[in-house]
């Protein structure tokens, strides 16, 4: 698998151990695909994968069930569909924090960056405060919007060696300021037939808007696995000096890390514009504590090196189920925040809990 | 600049220690200095616009709009000294905002004794998840910022409590000695937090865990307590900041502090306290939170589009971590 790349062979010829490990949350916890998994700790850090992603799959499977002999209303065919729809938005969202994830590093940029790039498509696009219709070539541009503050973001944090959080933080007043900047007090109504088709119109069942967050999924999934960009990003949050030391241009990767990230929050963030027929500055509010809430569920260390799209995918939707189920048993919507906020501490925590006594300093 | 000169020299005598000789005395220097020097160029440039900037009547009013703002920041100084970092204050101010205009009509003015213990209560079991399960500060207040805010929005039916017994609020609006009272409260934080981190160990205890953690722990500094106490503070600061913010709007609201985790942050890292920890003080926080009151106020006196600001504190922050952060600290960053 990693021999198919390349890219690292001499990194592994210097430490094995935690490269041979990243392959592994590509693999989805699939089996018979482990050639460099030789070494003891290896295996290990295998297994170690495997065990969180059954443990995530599990905790999904309890939440099901637990709904389903609640509520009549969970068990239909109609509710899986909105389940689906739901989490389209959040997938394609928790698929970009993966990557900056996996780094080790952490962001808080998606509100800002998602109200940006969601002023930024209403206006582009047929809507009712310009005469801007440049439909497919709007949101394009958008995409690449977002990949421009992921790859701004990245700079920062790697030029001027601030931590990631600070630097995200700042992006997010940034994008949240050029969005109130653009929104000028009128409401872009998007009146692209197109683009609201994505929220309206259905294919098989879903709607179109779905279809895109799967193919986004897979797309994300086949950079992290097939490509440097996937591949660094796991071996650099797992043993960052290492890589440095085998020569890898650390500082790029990370950067271009952020980038992939940012392309999928502009896409997230034109969704979320179809979704809601209009430019909204505040469209991404939370988005951010809900895509790493995901991942972390779906077993991603915050601390880097382990997780992965797939993974993140089952934390999506057990996050997905939880706010169906919560509301179809009728508990108030404001409380799925507080239960959002007590369970990603609880994953983080459950996660490190073995660990933690050989953990250095935790800032 | 030799290191202890630096050290004599400053005008903040509630800094830490200047680690390192020579390389570093410059960085050291522009710290000392620049958050004031700052503060006073922004004054004068706004003063050329707007003589009547610089009334006292006028000074007046941007200290009582910045006394909430002041208290949230001296309150996370204290864990950013420590090395880490609170992003719930913002959050706990507004659900403390919403519980002190609820608890009114039972306690009278009292009701902000009950709501400050709270706040402090759960900037202590942020503390203490941190500490013991080990998890990074940054997440560990992440969650707490959408279980506050949470809380909040389910306690008020994600309305706005208005206070309709006016007397239980006046003391923290009113003017004493024709100064306003909310100033008074904000500079009485400041003093005790500044006594207690300057006359006591503590101050030592919590520049030391920011500094070098292993070191305090080898000797003999109890850093768990420390770092709790720290985010315990934090805490009660935030729970004041929201007592205070009633006072201004006559209401609490769950969205009443939400824009204020940014400022807030804003003015402990423009005031030069690294984010790495063991350097700076409530002194800096103070001169910090000026200066963005100070901005905000100049801005809609130039009458710049409010996204400005917005944009303005994204740059600050970014801009005055990179200045003041200590990177011989940060051998992998993550």
């Amino acid at each position: 698998m990693a021999g198919d790349t390349a890219p690292h062979a001499p990194t592994r010829t210097l430490e094995p151990a935690p490269l041979a490990g990243a392959p592994a949350p590509g693999a989805g916890g699939g089996n018979g695909d482990a050639p460099a998994a030789t070494s003891g700790r290896a295996r290990a850090t295998r297994s170690a994968d495997v065990v969180q992603t059954r443990a995530s799959l599990i905790a999904l499977a309890v939440l099901v069930v637990v709904f389903a002999a609640i509520s009549p209303q969970f068990r239909t065919a109609g509710n899986l569909q909105q389940i689906i729809d739901a989490a389209a938005v959040l997938a394609v969202l928790a698929t970009g924090i993966t990557f900056v994830l996996m780094l080790g590093a952490i962001d808080l940029s998606l509100p800002g960056v998602i109200g940006a790039c969601a002023m930024t498509v209403s206006l582009l696009v047929a809507n009712s405060r310009n005469t801007q219709d440049l439909g497919l070539l709007g949101i394009a541009l958008t995409i690449l919007l977002g990949a421009a503050f992921g790859l701004l973001s990245g700079v920062l944090s790697t030029r001027l060696r601030i931590p990631t959080f600070m630097t995200t933080l700042g992006m997010s007043a940034i994008g949240l300021g050029i969005a109130t900047i653009l929104f000028a007090g009128v409401r872009p109504v998007v009146l692209d037939e197109s683009l609201g088709a994505w929220a309206s119109h259905r294919i098989a069942g879903f709607t179109v808007m779905s279809l895109i967050a799967v193919a986004a999924v897979a797309l994300g999934w086949a950079i992290q696995r097939w490509t440097r960009i996937g591949r660094y990003a796991a071996a650099i949050g797992g043993a960052e000096d290492i890589v440095l030391l085998s020569g890898v241009p650390v500082a790029r990767y990370k950067t271009l890390a952020f980038g992939v990230a940012g392309a999928f929050y502009g896409l997230g963030a034109v969704m979320l514009t179809a979704r809601l027929g209009s430019g909204v500055v505040e469209a991404g509010a939370g988005t951010d504590f809900a895509a790493i809430t995901a991942a972390v569920i779906g077993g991603t260390l915050l601390s880097g090196g382990r997780g992965g799209v797939l993974q993140s995918m089952i934390g999506v939707l057990a996050l997905t189920v939880l706010a169906n189920g919560l509301i179809l048993t009728g508990v108030s919507p404001y409380v799925q925040q507080a239960v959002q906020g007590v369970i990603v501490v609880l994953a983080v925590a459950v996660a490190t809990w073995p660990v933690r006594r050989r953990l250095g300093v935790v800032k | 600049m030799t290191e202890t000169a630096v050290e004599t020299t400053g005008p903040r005598d509630d800094d830490g220690p200047a680690p390192g000789a020579g390389r570093r005395s410059r960085r050291d220097l522009a710290l000392l200095f620049m958050p004031g020097a700052v503060l006073v160029l922004l004054l004068l440039a706004l003063s050329t616009r707007n003589p009547d900037l610089l009334s006292p009547d006028s000074l007046l009013a941007i200290a009582d709009s910045a006394a909430p703002l002041m208290v949230l920041a001296i309150g996370v100084t204290v864990v950013i000294l420590c090395g880490g970092i609170d992003l719930s204050i913002a959050a706990l101010a507004a659900l403390s905002s919403v519980l002190f205009a609820l608890w009114i009509p039972l306690f009278g003015a009292a009701a902000a004794v009950p709501v400050i213990a709270v706040a402090a209560l759960a900037g202590a079991v942020q503390g203490l998840v941190h500490v013991k399960a080990k998890v990074n500060s940054f997440i560990v207040t992440l969650g707490g910022l959408a279980l506050w805010s949470g809380i909040a929005l389910v306690i008020s039916g994600a309305r706005t409590v208005p206070v309709t017994d006016v007397d239980a609020i006046r003391w923290a609006f009113t003017t004493v000695a024709g100064l306003p009272s909310a100033v008074l409260i904000a500079l009485g934080a400041v003093v005790v937090l500044g006594a207690v981190l300057r006359l006591t160990p503590a101050g030592r205890w919590v520049r030391a865990v920011g500094h070098a953690e292993q070191a305090a722990r080898l000797a003999g500094i109890p850093v768990g307590a420390v770092k709790v106490a720290a985010f315990t503070t934090s805490g009660a600061c935030a729970g004041l900041a929201g007592v205070l913010l009633v006072a201004r709007t006559f209401s609490g609201a769950p969205s009443l502090g939400a824009t204020l985790l940014l400022p807030a942050v804003a003015a402990v890292v423009v005031g030069g306290t690294a984010i790495t920890g063991g350097f700076g003080g409530i002194g800096r926080t103070v001169i910090g939170a000026l200066i963005v009151i100070v901005l905000r106020v100049g801005l809609s006196l130039i009458g710049v589009d409010a996204g400005f600001e917005s944009i303005i504190y994204g740059v600050l922050i970014i801009g005055a971590v990179a200045v003041t952060i200590d990177r011989t600290k940060l051998d992998v960053l993550k």
